[in-house]
């Protein structure tokens, strides 16, 4: 980013969309996986990019109004590594997120993702949010150009608060794969990539937009 | 025909026709047409596409049948009724029918008429013409059989020569250095840095083709290698990047911006080995992307110093009188042979890789990001970026995190310092070859990088070399920094003179301590010691240093004066001792009296010694006893 482009970007910045595809797969059929990506992402000539992360999911639930709109929240969701100190917190918002027809290969929702200090948790505490779930995740990460490829697998925490390795569970016999681009508004030339892509993994994993609000 | 008797009524069915069925089963129903309507329907379904006209001359010809049926005809034709093209129809098959009929008649009777087969003239045959003709079509049959077994047995050459297994195997050993894909039948390949983050936009894409093919094709009899590359136009010949560090007048030389192809350069033969065409078009876009980058830099770059770029050069200014020209050399081979004069080629090769090395670590940092942590960071920032916001950086932080070095200011930087260095090195061994008394000795540092290097400077007279001056330079992009035995540190620019005054200075100086040093062991006195005298002329460059001894027994006064300039310097006082009873109170030694006072000058060379210090020694033992 040039220095001349700081100023007109703090004024309005531009909506940042998030295209996901997701798939998933069995424990013991995650390291092909692994190699596939490896042969196909940029990073091939480093080992595996491991990461471990904990994240909090904060809701704000609207007291006001109690009946009718149970369901309006905001929710929040922060995130840390545990496996390097030194960098930030993350605080993410995720927007509703739209399947679209067809002819749209991915889903698509708002993020807004930035990084902050450490104290962002008592911050939102204060501000009346309240812990919703956490939960830490492990895996392996990977890029392609701008594609962000993560393959993990999400611990329950059996003791709240305590990210130590043997207060984990993992959850379930699979990893997740997540296929992400994170681009401003209306490029839909990222779903078209991103299509190309999860066909080359194609007998793995299927990759596909799952609409969140089926699941639950 | 059926019987009269029987009645059969037209008419449509009672059932109501549906129109619709809806969703619910609730189904919609058509009124029943009318009697009138039904006809009118089934009359449309008829195929009217015979057209009356053909009947108009019918009747005359039919005779006394048709004149009554033309009596009905008449009114009706002007009125178009829609039966009207169904009786028209009826009438003309009857018509045909009857026809049909009579002449029926008149063959089975055969009284008129017999009817036979009428026999037609076997087609003549001519001989030749027949051979001929099978003549052409067994040749055709021929050449396609021969051409089959031709192939056949190019096929079986081919397997018992392993030809087909080499070009598979050959394949394979392509196909694991280098990146292919099938497109239709065609096999192509991409020899382009795209994959290792290179963003040029010229691509290289060749193609795979098989020898055997070409072969048959009467192209090309024998090849080494089954597999064959066709590499892209642009693409051919021998390319790469001239760098040439040279001392011009004080303006830039425009002149030599002509294109230098050195002879020596060939191109590929036609039938080299796949492995070595495509790293040779490799290599040659690789260069074009180089200097793409540099000359792009070099116009957008606002320097002190404005580049140039000529042609295939780009001209830029290192020091003054120097002038660092980069050329980009390519060789196709289709050039014409110019009879260059054998010029002298000052190929700076380490610089060349550098250039190399640059766009290399260009193209990982285009292709490894850091990664993110945590994993929803976002992709494509620095560490150090992403902690702008929670540690709240400033403009002033976040502008000078931005900024980056251009490829051409970086090997600028790497030629500053190449010629420092070397002018450093010239500086230093002139010196130590010039200077004989005291030695001059240098030890360059192994361990450099190409922006920084280091040298010690060890001065020292032959036989005394417990007493030694040391000078570490540094020499950076364009100042040396020269820290001094004594810890000083002091800063020069890039020119030769500066260096040169610096270790001729640091000679007298190395002479006066090796003399106090003489004078410790000779049980001497130093009664001053000066590094920087403003005694003396006025000279060039350099000061003075001056050192006066005084003899165990206070009855020699020796003045060592030493100036870079004007040399060495050594005079002699020998006190009276009458003058003793002159002393003040003030004055506590004889020897302090005569600082001043008329010195006699020595000529150094005729003192017996192999050096300066070894003479002054000598004079000293002389005199100690004295």
């Amino acid at each position: 980013m040039e220095a001349a482009a700081l100023a007109p970007s703090l004024k309005n910045i531009a909506p940042q969309q998030e295209y996901l595809l997701q798939g998933s797969i069995l424990d013991t059929h995650r390291d092909v996986l692994l190699h596939r990506l490896r042969g196909l992402c940029d990073n091939a000539e480093r080992n595996f990019e491991a990461f471990s992360d904990y994240e909090a999911v904060y809701v704000l639930r609207n007291s006001s109004t109690a009946q009718q709109s149970q369901n309006q929240h905001v929710t929040f969701r922060v995130r840390h590594a545990l496996d390097h100190s030194d960098a930030p917190d993350h605080i993410r918002y995720l927007g509703q997120a739209e399947l679209g027809d067809r002819s749209r290969h991915t889903l698509v929702r708002a993020c807004l993702d930035v990084a902050c200090s450490s104290n962002v948790r008592d911050f939102l505490t204060e501000m009346g949010f309240r812990i919703d779930h956490d939960y830490v995740v492990k895996g392996h990460f990977f890029h392609k150009g701008r594609m962000k490829v993560t393959v993990y697998k999400i611990f329950r925490l059996i003791q709240p608060n305590k990210t130590d390795p043997h207060n984990l569970e993992p959850l379930g016999q699979s990893h997740l794969v997540e296929l992400s681009v994170v681009a401003p508004l209306g490029q839909e030339q990222i779903g078209e990539d991103m299509k190309n892509f999860a066909e080359q993994l194609k007998p793995l994993v299927l990759l596909e937009k799952f609409d969140h609000r089926k699941i639950q | 025909m059926a019987a009269p008797s029987v009645n059969i009524s037209v008419e449509a069915a009672i059932e109501h026709q549906i129109q619709e069925v809806r969703y619910d089963g609730q189904e919609i129903y058509l009124a029943p047409l009318s009697m009138s309507e039904n006809l009118s329907k089934l009359a449309h379904k008829i195929d009217f596409y015979k057209d009356e006209s053909e009947e108009k001359g019918k009747p005359t010809s039919e005779g006394e049948k048709d004149t009554d049926e033309e009596k009905v005809l008449a009114p009706f034709q002007p009125s178009l009724w829609p039966w009207d093209s169904v009786r028209n129809k009826l009438k003309n098959s009857l018509t045909e029918i009857s026809v049909l009929y009579d002449v029926l008649n008149i063959v089975k009777e055969k009284h008129y008429m017999v009817t036979d087969p009428v026999s037609q003239d076997p087609p003549e045959l001519k001989a030749s013409l027949q051979m001929l003709a099978k003549k052409k079509s067994l040749v055709a049959a021929a050449q396609l059989l021969s051409t089959g077994a031709e192939r056949l047995k190019r096929v079986q050459v081919e397997m018992t020569s392993n030809t087909q297994d080499n070009f598979l195997m050959e394949l394979l050993k392509l196909r694991r250095n280098w990146r292919l894909k099938k497109v239709h039948n065609t096999i192509l390949g991409e020899l382009s840095y795209k994959s290792a983050g290179s963003r040029f936009w010229q691509g290289g894409t060749f193609e795979v083709l098989k020898t055997s093919d070409l072969a048959a094709d009467g192209e090309v009899a024998s090849r080494k290698s089954s597999l064959d590359v066709s590499i892209p136009s642009e693409l051919e010949g021998v390319a790469y990047i001239q760098v040439e560090v040279k001392t011009v007048s004080d303006l830039m030389d425009l002149t030599s911006a002509t294109l230098k192809m050195p002879a020596g350069l060939g191109t590929v033969s036609a039938d080299a080995y796949w492995q070595q065409k495509l790293e040779v078009a490799q290599n040659v876009l690789f260069c074009k992307e180089l200097f793409a980058q540099l000359a792009r830099e070099a116009v957008q770059v606002k320097g002190t110093t404005p580049h140039m770029v000529v042609g295939n050069q780009i001209l830029t200014n290192v020091f003054p009188g120097i002038q660092l020209s980069i050329v980009l050399c390519h060789y196709t081979g289709k050039e014409k042979k110019v009879n260059l004069a054998p010029h002298k080629l000052e190929h700076n090769h380490v610089l060349e890789h550098s250039l190399h090395q640059l766009l290399r670590e260009v193209h990982d940092r285009n292709l490894n990001y850091s990664p993110p942590h945590p994993a929803n960071a976002m992709l494509g920032m620095s560490k150090r970026r992403r902690l702008a916001g929670p540690r709240a950086m400033s403009r002033s932080e976040l502008v000078e995190m931005v900024q980056s070095e251009s490829l051409l200011e970086q090997i600028l930087k790497q030629t500053k310092h190449a010629v420092l260095r070397i002018r450093t090195m010239h500086v230093i061994d002139q010196l130590a070859v010039s200077i004989q008394d005291p030695q001059i000795c240098a030890h360059w540092s192994c361990l450099n990088s190409s922006l920084e290097s280091s040298v010690r400077i060890t001065i020292t007279s032959y036989c005394y070399e417990n007493c030694k001056t040391l000078l570490v330079l540094l020499i950076g992009i364009d100042t040396i920094k020269v820290v001094m035995k004594d810890g000083r540190v002091c800063t020069l620019l890039f020119e030769n003179s500066e260096l040169r005054d610096l270790i001729q200075w640091q000679i007298c100086q190395h002479h006066a301590q090796s003399i106090q040093s003489l004078a410790k062991m000779q049980g001497w006195q130093v009664l001053s010691a000066i590094i920087n005298s403003g005694h003396g002329d006025m000279e060039a460059y350099g000061t003075t240093t001056d050192v006066m001894l005084a003899s165990p027994k206070g009855n020699v006064i020796l003045a060592f004066h030493s100036n870079p300039v004007s040399g060495n310097k050594l005079a002699i006082k020998k006190l009276d001792p009458s003058l003793d009873a002159h002393i003040s109170p003030a004055v506590t030694a004889s020897k302090w009296a005569s600082l001043a006072g008329d010195f006699q000058e020595i000529n150094l060379n005729q003192l017996e010694g192999r050096n300066l210090v070894g003479k002054i020694d000598m004079l000293m033992a002389r005199l100690t006893s004295s």
